[in-house]
C-alpha cells in the first residue's frame, strides 16, 4: 500500500508519481480553505434557524492554525484516498458545524464524565444517550450529513441524527475511561430507522432460570439395592421408542410452524439494502473491564456483538485521538472484522504521532530542551497532535438528568409490545415505566399491561393486568408487610379469589401466604413458635337475612377449619399433633398425631363434641363415646378417661382461638383492601430528604436560612459608619462632590481625627498628671506626720501608695499604647478616605 | 419456730393421707367425677401438697414418678429423705421444718426452685446435683459462714435467693459479698439488686473474685484435658492397642522375671538391653500407629453402614407413609359418601371395594417391609463380612508385628546367653576382673544353672508376649461377634414392631367400616 499519511503538506512527499501534482494540489487546497468559509447568512444549518449566533463562542465561529493545520490534513487524507480507492464512497472528515465552519471530526468529541453515578456505566450513558436525544432520520439514507454539530448545542436541541448521537454518546464513555470509538458505517433499514418492532423487547424476555444441578451423592458402600425392577425390558424399549418417535413429530411440527411465522414475519426487502449509513459506538475490549468490543446503537442504547447481522459495514473509527479508515473487506458484514487499530494493514490511521501521545505525557523539562535543538524539534513538528475540542463542555443539569426523555416521555414499539417510560414525580401515580403486551402485531388485541412505580408512598413496586388478574408487587416496609396481592380485577373486593404474599419475617404471626376464595381460605406460616405451618378454612353460605343493606352482613360460617403443625421435638410423637380438624358443622374434632420414627402410621383420635360445648365454660357431660382413639402401637395402654377429657377440654378452647384467628384474618383482608383502596385514591408519592429540589419542607427550610443570612447582612452593613456623614451634613449633603469639596472633605475628616487623638492623649496626660501630683502631696504629707502617726493611719498611706503607683503604671501604658496607635488610626482613616467610592474620584 | 415434738402427734404419710390429698387436689367437677369413676394412679398425678400435717419421715412417695411440685412445708420433717424417685420434681417446698442438713437431693436433677426457709441448715452443700436451680430460698436458717456462700457459684441459673435471717446476715459485708461472688443473681433478699450496688461489689471485691475466676477457669480446663485423655485412652482401648504407645508392654516383661533382672548387673548387658529395649519399643509403635488407623478404619465403616441403613429406611417409610395417606383419603370420602347415601346395593358396593383395598393396602405395606427386611439382610450380610475381613486383616498383621517382637526376644536372648557363657568361663578360670553381686554369683556356679535361670527368663518374656497377642484376639473377635448380634437384635425387633403396626392398623380400618352408623338394612 503506498498510501501517505501525516506528512506536512509543505514537505516534499517523496514518491515519484503526482508529488509535483500533490503538493501544488495541496497549496491550492491550503488556500482555498480561508476562502472557504461561506457567508453564514445565506445556509443557515437546518434546525437551528432560530438561535443567535452570537451565542456561540469564537471558537464556533473560526478556526485557529492548529485547527487549519489538522483540517489541511484531513484534506489531504481524503484526496490520497479518493485517489486510491476511486470506487469507495467518501469519508466523513470535516463536516461544517452549526455556524457553518469546517470541523474535524475528532475535535467534535469532548471527553466529559457527568456527576450522575448511572453514567460511570456504559449501559447508564447508553441508555440516558437513547432516552435523552430523540432521534432525526438522515435526510438521504445513503448520503453523509452536511453537518455534525457540537454536543451541547444537540443536548439543548434534544433531537439529532446518528452521528450527532454517537457524538455525545462517546463522549461520555471516552470521559468514563471506556475505550470508545465512534464508527461510520451501513446498517440495515431497522437500525438506522430505530425502528424495533420486529424485535422482542427486553423486558419481556424471560430470564432463564438457571436449572441448579442437583448435587448427586456419590454411591455409598452399604446403600440397599432396589428392588428388582420385573417388568419386561422389552416393552419398556418399546415404549421408550415409541415416546421418542412421538416427540421427534411434535418437534417437527412445532420446526415447520416456528419456520412459517419466521417466513412471515420477515422484513420487506430493503432497496437501499447495504447502503444506507448509519453511525454508532464501538467500545473495544481492555479498559474498564469490558471483555470483548461490542458496539452500541445510539438510538436504543443496546449493545450489539459484532458479529450482528445488523452493522453491514465500517467505512472509518475516530474518537478523540486519532481517525482511521478501514481497509478490511466488509462483504461478510462486521462478523469477521479484526478491531486491533495499530495494525496498519487492516486499519489506515491519519496521525503518525497520535498513538504515541496517547501512551505517555510529554514531560516539562523535555519540552524546554526540545525547543533548544532544532533538530529536535522539527523531528516532533512531524507528528501534529489533536487540537483541543473546540466545543463548549457538555452539561446537563440534575433537572435535566431527571427528566431525561423530552417532556420525561417515551414511547417505543417493540414487535407485540409497546413500552412508554415517564421520569419519576412526572406522573402523580409514580409511574414510571408501562409494558402493554400485545396477541397480534396491530397492536389491537392487549394482552398484558406491566406497570413499574417508583417513590409510591405506598411502597407499589409493579402491577400486572394479564387475563383478568392484576398482580400487585410492594417493597418491603408496608404497615402489614405485604409482599404481593393477586387478585382478579372483576371481583376486588373482599370474599372473592385472591392470594396475598407477605414478608413473613416482618410479621408477629410468621404469615407468608393466603389464598383465598368466595368458600376457602388457606394460609401457610414460617416459623411459628407454636409449630402451626398451615390452617385451612371452608365456609358455608351465609343465611339470607332480610336486611342485607349493610356492607358488613354477619360474617359467613365456619364449616371446617384444618390445622397443621410441624412436629415439636419436645413433645414425644404420639402427645403431638399433627393435624387438628374442627369439622364445625357436626361438633366433631379429628386429630391425628406426628408418627413416631419408626412408624408409618399415625395414632388419631376423634371426638364429638356435645352441643355448645364452648359455652358451658370448659364443664362438660362425659360420656365414653364421645371419643375414638386409635394407637398406633397396641401394647400401649389406652389413655385414661381423664386425661381424653381433659384433651377434649383443651380443644374446645383451642376451636374458640382458632375461629378467633380466623376471623381476625378475615378482618385484616377487609382492612388491606380497605387501605388499598385509599392509597390508590391519593397515590401519594414520598420524597427523600436529601432530595432539596422536591421536598417542600427542606427547601422552605433552606430558603428561610437564606433570607435570615442576608438579613444579618443587612444589618450588619447598617452598623458600619459612615465617617464622612457628619461633614456632608456640613456641607448641605451635595449629590455630586466637586474637586475642592473633595479635598476640604479629607482635610476635615483627617483633622477631626487628629483633634479626636490629641485630646484623649491630653486627657490621658492630665489624668497621669494629677494622680502623680495627688501621689507626691500625700509622700509630703507622709513624711511630715510620720512620727504622729498610729499604724493604721500608717498602713491606710501604704495602701493608698501601692494603689496610686499601680494606675499611674496604667495611665502610663495608656498613653504610650495611644501615641503608638495614633499614626496608625491616622494612616488607617486617610486610607479609607482615598478608597471612599465619593471620594476616590479625586485621588 | 419449729413446734415441739411433745405438743403434737407426729403422722405418717400413708397410703390413706395420700389418697385423700390427691383427691382433694386433683380434678374438680366432671373431670372429678371421672377420675373417680376410674381411679387416680399416683403415677399420674404431677402436682401434691402436704402442708400442715405434722409429718415427721417423707416416705410413700416413690410412686409420684410424674410429679413437678411437691409441697411439705409446715411439718416436723428432720431429714431430707425418701425423694429418690420423684425425679420430674421441679418445685419442691420444705419450708417451716426441722431440718438440718441439706441432703438426699442427688436424683432432683430437674430442680429449679428449691425452698427450704426456717429450718436448722447452717451450711450450703450437697447441691451438686441441679444444675437448674433457678430460686433458693433458706432464709431464718443458722448459716453463719460467708465463704459458705462460694458454694453457690456452681448455679449459673440461679436468679433468686433469700438469706434472711440468717446469723450471716449480720456480717456488714454480706451484702456486697454476695452481690459480688453470685453475680448472676438479680434478686437477693426480697429486692432488686441494683446496678449501683453491684458496681460496688465489683469493685470491692475485684481482686479476690479475679483470683477466684482463674482458679476456676484453670479447674475447669484441667478437667477437660482429664477428659480428653480419658477419651483418648478410652479410644486406644477400642482399638486394642492400649499402653503400646509406651513402654508398659517391655516393663512387663521384666515385671515377674527375677533372674531377668538378676543379669542386668552383668558387664555389657546393659548396653545389649538398651538396644533391645529400643528396638522392641519400635515395634509397639508400630503396632500402636496400626491399631489406631484400623480402628478409625472400622469407625468409618460402621458410620457408613449405618447412614445407609437409615436412609433406605426412612426411604421406605415415606414410601408407605404415601401408600397410608392415600388411603386415608379415600377413606375420608368414602365414609361420607356411606353416610349420606341410602341406595343399598351402592353401599354394598362400596364396602366391597373397601375392603379390597384395605385387602390391597395390606400387600403393598407388608411388600414393602418384606422388601425392607431383604435389603437390610443383605447390606447387613455386606458389612458383616467386610468388618470381618478388615479385622482378620488387622489381626494377622498384628500378629506379623508380634512376631516381630517375639524375634527380637529371641535374638536378645542368644545374645544374652552367648555373653553369659563368656563371664561362665571367666568365673570358673577366676579370670573375672569385676565384683558381682552375690545373688547374681549365686547364678554363674555352673553352666546349667545359668542356662536354666536364661531360659526361665526367656520363657517369662514370651509368655507375656504371648498373652497379649492372644488378648487382642480374643477381644476383637469378641466385639465382631457382640455388635452383629446388636444389629441382628435390633433389626429383628423392628421388623416384629412394623408388622405389629401393620397388623393393628389393619384391623383398625377393618373395624371402622364394621362400626360404621350405616342403616342396619344392608349389613350383610
Amino acid at each position: 500500500m503506498e498510501f501517505v499519511i501525516g506528512s506536512i503538506p509543505e514537505e516534499k512527499i517523496d514518491e515519484e508519481n503526482e508529488n509535483e501534482d500533490e503538493v501544488a494540489e495541496l497549496k491550492e487546497e491550503l488556500d482555498t480553505i480561508q476562502i472557504k468559509e461561506t457567508p453564514i447568512e445565506n445556509s443557515l444549518p437546518p434546525g437551528l434557524a432560530k438561535i443567535d449566533f452570537s451565542e456561540y463562542p469564537e471558537t464556533y465561529k473560526d478556526n485557529d492554525n492548529k485547527e487549519k493545520l489538522i483540517l489541511a490534513y484531513a484534506e489531504n487524507f481524503r484526496r490520497q484516498y479518493i485517489h486510491l480507492f476511486r470506487d469507495r464512497k467518501p469519508l466523513l472528515l470535516n463536516p461544517l458545524n452549526e455556524c457553518g465552519i469546517e470541523k474535524f471530526v475528532c475535535t467534535t468529541i469532548r471527553p466529559t464524565l457527568l456527576p450522575y453515578k448511572e453514567l460511570y456505566h456504559w449501559q447508564g450513558c447508553a441508555e440516558f444517550v437513547s432516552d435523552y436525544i430523540t432521534m432525526e432520520q438522515l435526510k438521504l439514507p445513503a448520503e453523509l450529513p452536511k453537518y455534525l454539530y457540537s454536543p451541547s448545542t444537540i443536548i439543548k436541541k434534544q433531537s439529532g441524527n446518528c452521528f450527532d448521537i454517537s457524538n455525545i454518546l462517546c463522549s461520555l464513555l471516552l470521559g468514563a475511561g471506556y475505550d470508545a470509538y465512534i464508527v461510520s458505517g451501513y446498517a440495515t433499514k431497522e437500525i438506522c430507522l430505530s425502528d424495533e418492532t420486529r424485535e422482542i423487547c427486553p423486558l419481556l424476555k424471560k430470564q432463564s432460570v438457571e436449572v441448579k444441578e442437583e448435587v448427586k451423592s456419590k454411591p455409598r458402600k452399604y446403600a440397599v439395592k432396589p428392588p428388582r425392577d420385573l417388568r419386561s425390558k422389552f416393552i419398556i424399549k418399546m415404549e421408550a421408542r415409541k415416546k421418542r418417535e412421538e416427540k421427534e413429530e411434535e418437534e417437527k411440527l412445532r420446526k415447520e410452524e416456528e419456520e412459517r411465522i419466521a417466513e412471515l414475519e420477515k422484513p420487506p426487502p430493503d432497496l437501499l439494502y447495504g447502503m444506507r449509513i448509519h453511525s454508532w459506538v464501538l467500545v473495544r475490549g481492555g479498559k474498564r473491564e469490558v471483555p470483548e468490543d461490542f458496539f452500541i446503537d445510539p438510538f436504543t442504547g443496546r449493545p450489539y456483538s459484532p458479529a450482528s447481522s445488523s452493522f453491514l459495514g465500517i467505512e472509518s473509527v475516530w474518537n478523540n485521538v486519532n481517525y482511521w479508515s478501514n481497509m478490511q473487506d466488509c462483504s461478510n458484514g462486521c462478523k469477521d472484522m479484526s478491531f486491533d487499530l495499530s495494525d496498519t494493514t487492516q486499519w489506515e490511521f491519519m496521525l503518525t504521532g497520535a498513538d504515541r501521545l496517547q501512551m505517555d505525557i510529554p514531560d516539562v523539562e523535555e519540552e524546554l530542551y526540545d525547543l533548544d535543538d532544532e533538530d529536535q524539534d522539527n523531528e516532533d513538528e512531524k507528528h501534529l497532535d489533536m487540537p483541543a475540542s473546540w466545543t463548549l463542555p457538555i452539561d446537563i443539569t440534575k433537572k435535566q438528568y431527571e427528566t431525561r426523555c423530552p417532556m420525561g416521555k417515551k414511547t417505543i414499539l417493540y414487535k407485540k409490545a409497546k413500552l412508554e417510560k415517564y421520569a419519576n414525580y412526572l406522573m402523580k401515580d409514580g409511574l414510571v415505566t408501562r409494558l402493554s403486551a400485545y396477541d397480534n402485531n396491530e397492536l389491537t388485541e392487549l394482552r398484558c399491561v406491566s406497570e413499574w412505580y417508583e417513590n409510591r408512598e405506598d411502597k407499589l413496586k409493579t402491577r400486572v393486568h394479564e387475563g383478568g388478574i392484576v398482580t400487585e408487587d410492594f417493597v418491603e416496609g408496608r404497615p402489614r408487610s405485604l409482599k404481593q396481592h393477586l387478585y382478579k380485577a372483576t371481583f376486588p373486593g373482599p370474599e372473592a379469589e385472591r392470594t396475598m404474599l407477605f414478608y413473613d419475617n416482618a410479621r408477629v404471626d410468621g404469615l407468608n401466604r393466603r389464598v383465598e376464595t368466595p368458600t376457602e381460605m388457606t394460609e401457610h406460616f414460617v416459623n411459628r413458635d407454636d409449630f402451626l405451618f398451615f390452617r385451612h378454612v371452608i365456609f358455608g353460605k351465609r343465611q339470607k337475612k332480610v336486611a342485607p343493606a349493610t356492607a358488613e352482613g354477619p360474617p359467613r360460617p365456619i364449616l371446617k377449619i384444618t390445622e397443621k403443625f410441624h412436629r415439636n421435638p419436645a413433645k414425644t410423637a404420639n402427645d403431638d399433633v399433627s393435624e387438628q380438624v374442627f369439622v364445625l358443622s357436626e361438633d366433631k374434632v379429628q386429630i391425628t398425631y406426628h408418627r413416631e420414627n419408626d412408624n408409618v402410621t399415625a395414632s388419631t383420635r376423634d371426638f364429638f363434641k356435645p352441643p355448645n360445648a364452648e359455652e358451658k365454660g370448659g364443664n362438660l357431660q362425659w360420656t365414653s363415646d364421645m371419643s375414638i382413639t386409635f394407637q398406633v402401637n397396641p401394647r400401649d395402654a389406652n389413655p385414661k378417661n381423664l386425661s381424653v377429657y381433659e384433651n377434649l377440654v383443651e380443644l374446645v378452647q383451642t376451636e374458640q382461638k382458632s375461629i378467633q384467628a380466623v376471623r381476625s384474618s378475615e378482618e385484616e383482608v377487609r382492612e388491606i383492601l380497605m387501605d388499598r383502596q385509599k392509597e390508590e385514591l391519593a397515590s401519594e408519592l414520598s420524597i427523600s430528604v436529601y432530595d432539596t429540589e422536591r421536598n417542600e419542607k427542606a427547601k422552605k427550610h433552606r430558603k428561610e436560612l437564606e433570607r435570615l443570612a442576608l438579613e444579618e447582612k443587612l444589618r450588619r452593613q447598617e452598623m458600619e459608619m459612615d465617617y464622612l456623614a457628619p461633614f456632608l451634613a456640613q456641607i448641605g449633603n451635595p449629590d455630586k462632590i466637586n474637586k475642592n469639596q473633595a479635598f476640604k472633605l479629607k482635610e476635615d475628616c483627617l483633622a477631626d481625627l487628629k483633634q479626636r487623638l490629641i485630646d484623649k492623649a491630653n486627657l490621658i496626660q492630665r489624668r497621669f498628671e494629677q494622680e502623680t501630683s495627688e501621689l507626691h502631696k500625700k509622700q509630703q504629707e507622709y513624711q511630715q506626720k510620720q512620727v504622729a502617726m498610729t499604724k493604721e493611719d500608717e498602713e491606710q498611706y501604704f495602701n493608698y501608695c501601692s494603689e496610686a503607683m499601680f494606675r499611674i503604671h496604667i495611665l502610663e501604658l495608656r498613653l504610650n499604647r495611644h501615641k503608638q496607635m495614633a499614626p496608625h488610626k491616622y494612616m488607617q482613616l486617610e486610607q479609607k478616605l482615598r478608597q471612599d467610592p465619593r471620594l476616590s474620584l479625586y485621588f | 419456730m419449729s413446734r415441739l415434738y411433745d405438743t403434737v402427734e407426729p403422722s405418717v404419710i400413708d397410703d390413706e393421707m395420700l389418697k385423700k390429698a390427691v383427691e382433694d387436689q386433683g380434678p374438680k367437677e366432671e373431670a372429678g367425677k371421672i377420675a373417680k369413676q376410674e381411679g387416680l394412679d399416683y403415677s399420674d398425678v404431677l402436682s401434691l401438697r402436704l402442708d400442715f400435717r405434722n409429718v415427721l419421715k417423707i416416705d410413700n412417695l416413690w410412686q409420684f414418678v410424674k410429679l413437678t411440685k411437691l409441697q411439705l412445708d409446715n411439718n416436723i420433717i428432720e431429714k431430707i429423705e425418701g425423694l429418690d424417685a420423684l425425679v420430674n420434681l421441679r418445685w419442691l417446698d420444705l419450708s417451716f421444718n426441722n431440718i438440718e442438713i441439706i441432703e438426699g437431693l442427688e436424683n432432683l436433677t430437674k430442680l429449679e426452685d428449691l425452698t427450704l426457709f426456717n429450718n436448722r441448715i447452717s451450711r450450703l452443700e450437697n447441691m451438686d446435683a441441679l444444675p437448674l436451680l433457678h430460686v433458693l430460698s433458706v432464709g431464718n436458717n443458722k448459716i453463719d459462714q460467708l465463704e459458705n456462700l462460694i458454694y453457690l457459684r456452681r448455679f449459673e441459673d440461679l436468679r433468686t435467693m433469700n438469706l434472711t435471717g440468717n446469723p450471716v446476715c449480720d456480717d456488714p459485708a454480706y451484702k456486697l459479698f454476695t452481690v459480688a461472688y453470685l453475680s448472676h443473681l438479680v434478686y437477693l433478699d426480697f429486692r432488686l439488686i441494683d446496678e449501683e450496688t453491684r458496681n460496688k461489689a465489683h469493685s470491692l471485691y475485684e481482686n479476690k473474685l479475679g483470683e477466684l475466676m482463674h482458679n476456676e477457669k484453670q479447674a475447669k480446663v484441667e478437667q477437660d484435658n482429664q477428659r480428653k485423655i480419658e477419651t483418648e485412652k478410652q479410644k486406644h482401648v477400642d482399638a486394642y492397642v492400649e499402653n503400646l504407645d509406651d513402654d508398659f508392654l517391655f516393663v512387663a516383661l521384666y515385671k515377674e522375671d527375677p533372674e531377668g533382672k538378676k543379669l542386668e548387673m552383668l558387664p555389657g548387658i546393659q548396653d545389649m538391653l538398651k538396644e533391645f529395649k529400643d528396638k522392641f519399643l519400635d515395634v509397639c509403635h508400630k503396632i500402636f500407629e496400626y491399631g489406631i488407623q484400623e480402628y478409625d478404619k472400622r469407625t468409618h465403616e460402621l458410620e457408613e453402614f449405618y447412614g445407609c441403613v437409615e436412609d433406605a429406611k426412612n426411604d421406605n417409610k415415606a414410601a408407605g407413609t404415601k401408600y397410608i395417606d392415600e388411603f386415608e383419603l379415600y377413606k375420608k370420602k368414602l365414609f361420607m359418601d356411606l353416610l349420606s347415601s341410602s341406595d343399598p346395593t351402592f353401599i354394598e358396593d362400596k364396602v366391597t371395594e373397601y375392603h379390597s383395598k384395605v385387602n390391597k393396602l395390606w400387600d403393598v405395606i407388608m411388600g414393602l417391609e418384606m422388601q425392607l427386611v431383604d435389603q437390610l439382610e443383605e447390606t447387613i450380610k455386606d458389612f458383616e463380612r467386610n468388618l470381618t475381613d478388615l479385622m482378620s486383616l488387622f489381626v494377622e498383621s498384628v500378629q506379623g508385628l508380634i512376631t516381630q517382637l517375639r524375634d527380637l526376644e529371641n535374638s536378645h536372648n542368644e545374645k544374652l546367653l552367648e555373653t553369659c557363657m563368656l563371664v561362665l568361663e571367666k568365673v570358673v578360670k577366676n579370670e573375672l576382673d569385676e565384683e558381682l553381686p552375690e545373688d547374681l554369683r549365686m547364678l554363674f556356679v555352673d553352666k546349667d544353672t545359668i542356662v536354666n535361670a536364661i531360659g526361665a527368663s526367656h520363657d517369662v518374656h514370651l509368655v507375656k508376649i504371648d498373652n497379649r497377642e492372644d488378648e487382642i484376639v480374643t477381644r476383637s473377635g469378641g466385639w465382631i461377634s457382640a455388635l452383629m448380634k446388636k444389629i441382628h437384635t435390633t433389626e429383628c425387633s423392628r421388623n416384629r414392631t412394623r408388622v405389629v403396626e401393620i397388623l393393628n392398623y389393619i384391623d383398625h380400618i377393618r373395624d371402622e367400616i364394621d362400626t360404621l352408623d350405616m342403616p342396619e338394612a344392608i349389613r350383610t
